[in-house]
């Protein structure tokens, strides 16, 4: 009795073990290809519609929450269990010295469709040896968001196009901000904060840390490091920031309550905006930039080395992204597209009530474009970290600004040696 | 001693001791071994899941790791780096402010609320306890976010209070004091019934005669206070210490989720280990990360000796 009842609760043991790390065991058939991506990254119906156009396979569709690149690169330290498919975000270039992990798109067939997407969207994927680790999803490209009832109001320009003519530099951006300000005794503000100044300014440029053999160039007068940093350092000298950090429930109410009356974004804060203001619809426009068209963010699409089925990967990922299902994309999330044949589409003229029928798409497929192919370099997003610590303090806590861009480019080098 | 077992062998005895745990232990397992078996889940599960990743984070902090490529012998290079980068020192200044602001008057609000809970003119004792005890199993994340909308700088409820009196609105998670203070509360809030239950259980060990004798001799409540209930909580106390000490070097959700990875503004919540989880998890320094943890198990030893020394006080008083 005793040993039957050992015997059976170690089979059940044994069962629930093995049970627990096989998943679902796949039919001879269907091939599996498990896809990580966020919420929002990729039109869901696409990934369903995608099992329809390929008979014969499934896509383990995952969404991943939290912080999705250290959990992503967490998996790849372990060195297994990957995904098959994995999204990538703007952060693409931290992944290039790991590009042995994921297959060469141009080997399974990318430069067929090269010629359809934004060059320098597909560039951001191709490493600096020329592998092709990342497939375009969206992109960010960015414009002026602003509140054309408070600029007329205040005696600026509100028409998008006056606005693109008058409001061209960054310079002139902030002296219509004064004016503003003045205007309504300084309890609306210009801009949110001087980061996102900083980021924008990053954004239009083609060279901000690196060049693309990684020597650091941010204390030459090539890139356009020091040159964001003054023009932030100017906004907080100004008093035209609200100290409102981005994706903030500050910046939220402050949008709401009309306390901001312009920033500069990229195409997927329409969104964020939309969501955080609705008390203000109608009241928005965009034109473009001041400074010039950049792009901040969006995302692509990889093939992890670990994959059993890279060809048929490719094929899905490839129809996911042709321009017919970006238009789509577009549509219904608002994923603006990274293939250029979509950026002529009707829907990009489509009106929006909440930009006072506005078709907001038509300025940022200008802005897309318009913007100049440049190069990241793994670390761009740890020295961004530095830099932005470093302004806060100047924003907020009234820290001398040279000091602080001293401390800033100290703890650069330090960084770089590590 | 010594001298005398040389002198006065006990044969029979020698035999007896260490002769037979040798022969008898292989049998003695195997005859236990339903019991051994028993208990093997914790030592298999701890050496999975404990000891190795212990040995493993030693190992890993002589190595030089993003986590996805190859690893690289690094030497002392990452404590090296540790000790001479400003943001870890700030970090452990920052842990050290925040844990004076919240260990103190934590501690100093459980010994009255036990005191309170303890005595006999409070009615409905259990519910107080329940409520105090209530903050302790709340989702630290969804308490943050509360405390965020507390502190907001804008549209915060403090603020709001201060604006009825006319006090002018403080950017509390703008300002590095703000931070460390909304951290404070947060951990004062969330420890101050736990602590609470830990010193009532001390308060009923303590025999009702001493009290009884005291009042007999004529003593106040307060000298009853600071000579009965005082030096016999003494070990309590010191128990509460070394895990206030021990929590607060590890204080991490809070200023994560209030301030973000890179701990607000100047890095005032920026924590020790909000900083090792950035540099491992964040920039991908693994290595790095590892030698963090251990600089960290250092800093809670040397804190939890210090306090050990500081509240049990000299032997010789007791």
């Amino acid at each position: 009795m005793n040993i039957r009842r050992t015997v059976s609760l170690g089979l059940l043991m044994l069962i629930m073990v093995i049970s627990g790390c096989a998943g679902t065991t796949p039919t001879e058939k269907t091939k599996t290809l498990t896809l990580w991506y966020w919420n929002r990254s990729l039109d869901d119906d696409l990934i369903k519609a995608a099992e329809q156009q390929f008979p014969g396979i499934r896509i383990d569709a995952q969404k991943i929450g939290g912080d999705f690149k250290s959990k992503l690169k967490t998996t790849l330290a372990a060195g297994s269990g990957g995904p098959d498919i994995v999204a990538f975000n703007d952060w693409v270039a931290e992944l290039f010295t790991s590009s042995d992990r994921f297959y060469d798109l141009y080997e399974l067939g990318a430069q067929e469709i090269e010629q359809d997407f934004l060059e320098w969207k597909w560039r951001l994927g191709v490493t600096p040896g020329g592998e092709m680790i990342a497939l375009p999803i969206d992109t960010g490209p960015t414009a002026l968001f602003y509140r054309a009832d408070l600029f007329e109001e205040a005696g600026l320009p509100s028409d998008p196009d006056e606005i693109h003519e008058q409001l061209a530099t960054w310079d002139q951006y902030f002296e219509a901000g004064q004016k503003l300000q003045e205007h309504f005794d300084n309890k609306v503000k210009m801009l949110d904060n001087i980061n996102n100044i900083y980021n924008q300014v990053n954004a239009q440029s083609d060279r901000i840390y690196f060049n693309p053999d990684d020597t650091f160039i941010g204390d030459t007068a090539d890139s356009s490091m020091k040159k964001a940093w003054d023009l932030a350092v100017k906004a907080a000298e100004m008093k035209l920031s609200a100290n409102a950090s981005t994706q903030s429930s500050e910046w939220n109410a402050a949008m709401n309550n009309g306390r901001i009356a312009s920033f500069v974004g990229a195409v997927w804060m329409k969104e964020i905006l939309m969501q955080a203001a609705p008390d203000t619809s109608g009241k928005w426009r965009v034109a473009r930039a001041p400074g010039g068209d950049g792009n901040n963010g969006g995302s692509f699409l990889a093939i992890m080395k670990t994959s059993k089925y890279p060809q048929e990967a490719f094929d899905v990922i490839r129809w996911i992204q042709n321009p017919d299902n970006q238009i789509q994309s577009f549509d219904k999330m608002n994923l603006f597209p990274s293939a250029t044949k979509a950026l002529d589409a009707p829907v990009m003229s489509k009106p929006e009530a909440f930009f006072g029928n506005q078709a907001t798409g038509e300025i940022f497929s200008a802005s897309a474009m318009n913007v100049k192919p440049a190069y990241f370099g793994g670390k761009h997003g740890n020295l961004n970290g530095i830099v932005s610590r470093e302004l806060s303090s100047v924003a907020l806590e009234g820290k001398n600004p040279d000091k602080a861009w001293n401390d800033a480019l100290a703890r650069v080098k330090k960084e770089l040696l590590r | 001693m010594k001298n005398s077992m040389l002198n006065h062998p006990a044969p029979p005895e020698q035999k007896a001791v260490p002769s037979q745990p040798k022969q008898r232990l292989a049998p003695e397992i195997w005859k236990h071994r339903k019991e051994y078996l028993a208990i093997s889940p914790f030592f298999i599960v701890f050496a999975i899941f404990g000891l190795f990743p212990i040995a493993f984070s030693m190992f890993l902090s002589f190595q030089k790791w993003d986590g996805i490529g190859e690893m690289t012998f690094n030497g002392l290079n990452n404590y090296q780096f540790m000790l001479t980068d400003p943001e870890f020192w700030k970090a452990v200044g920052n842990t050290l402010l925040i844990w004076v602001y919240s260990t103190i008057p934590m501690l100093f609000f459980a010994l009255i609320i036990a005191f309170l809970l303890n005595a006999a003119f409070v009615r409905f004792r259990t519910f107080f306890r329940i409520g105090y005890f209530l903050p302790n199993v709340t989702s630290l994340v969804a308490v943050a976010i509360v405390f965020g909308t507390l502190f907001s700088n804008n549209y915060g409820l403090l603020n709001y209070v201060l604006s009825l009196f006319g006090i002018p609105s403080v950017e509390w998670l703008n300002k590095t004091w703000g931070i460390q203070l909304a951290v404070s509360v947060m951990v004062i809030w969330r420890w101050v019934g736990y602590n609470a239950i830990i010193y009532l259980a001390g308060l009923q060990s303590i025999p009702t005669v001493l009290y009884e004798a005291a009042k007999i001799d004529g003593a106040s409540g307060i000298q009853a206070f600071f000579k009965i209930t005082i030096p016999n909580l003494r070990p309590i106390i010191l128990f509460t210490v070394i895990t206030s000490t021990i929590g607060g070097m590890q204080v991490f959700t809070e200023p994560q989720v209030l301030v973000g990875n890179d701990g607000g503004v100047s890095g005032g919540g920026l924590t020790i280990v909000l900083y090792l989880y950035r540099e491992a998890f964040v920039h991908n320094y693994f290595g790095y990360g590892a030698a963090v943890g251990w600089g960290m198990f250092l800093l809670i030893a040397l804190f939890s000796i210090l306090n050990w020394r500081m509240v049990q006080g000299k032997p010789s008083n007791d």
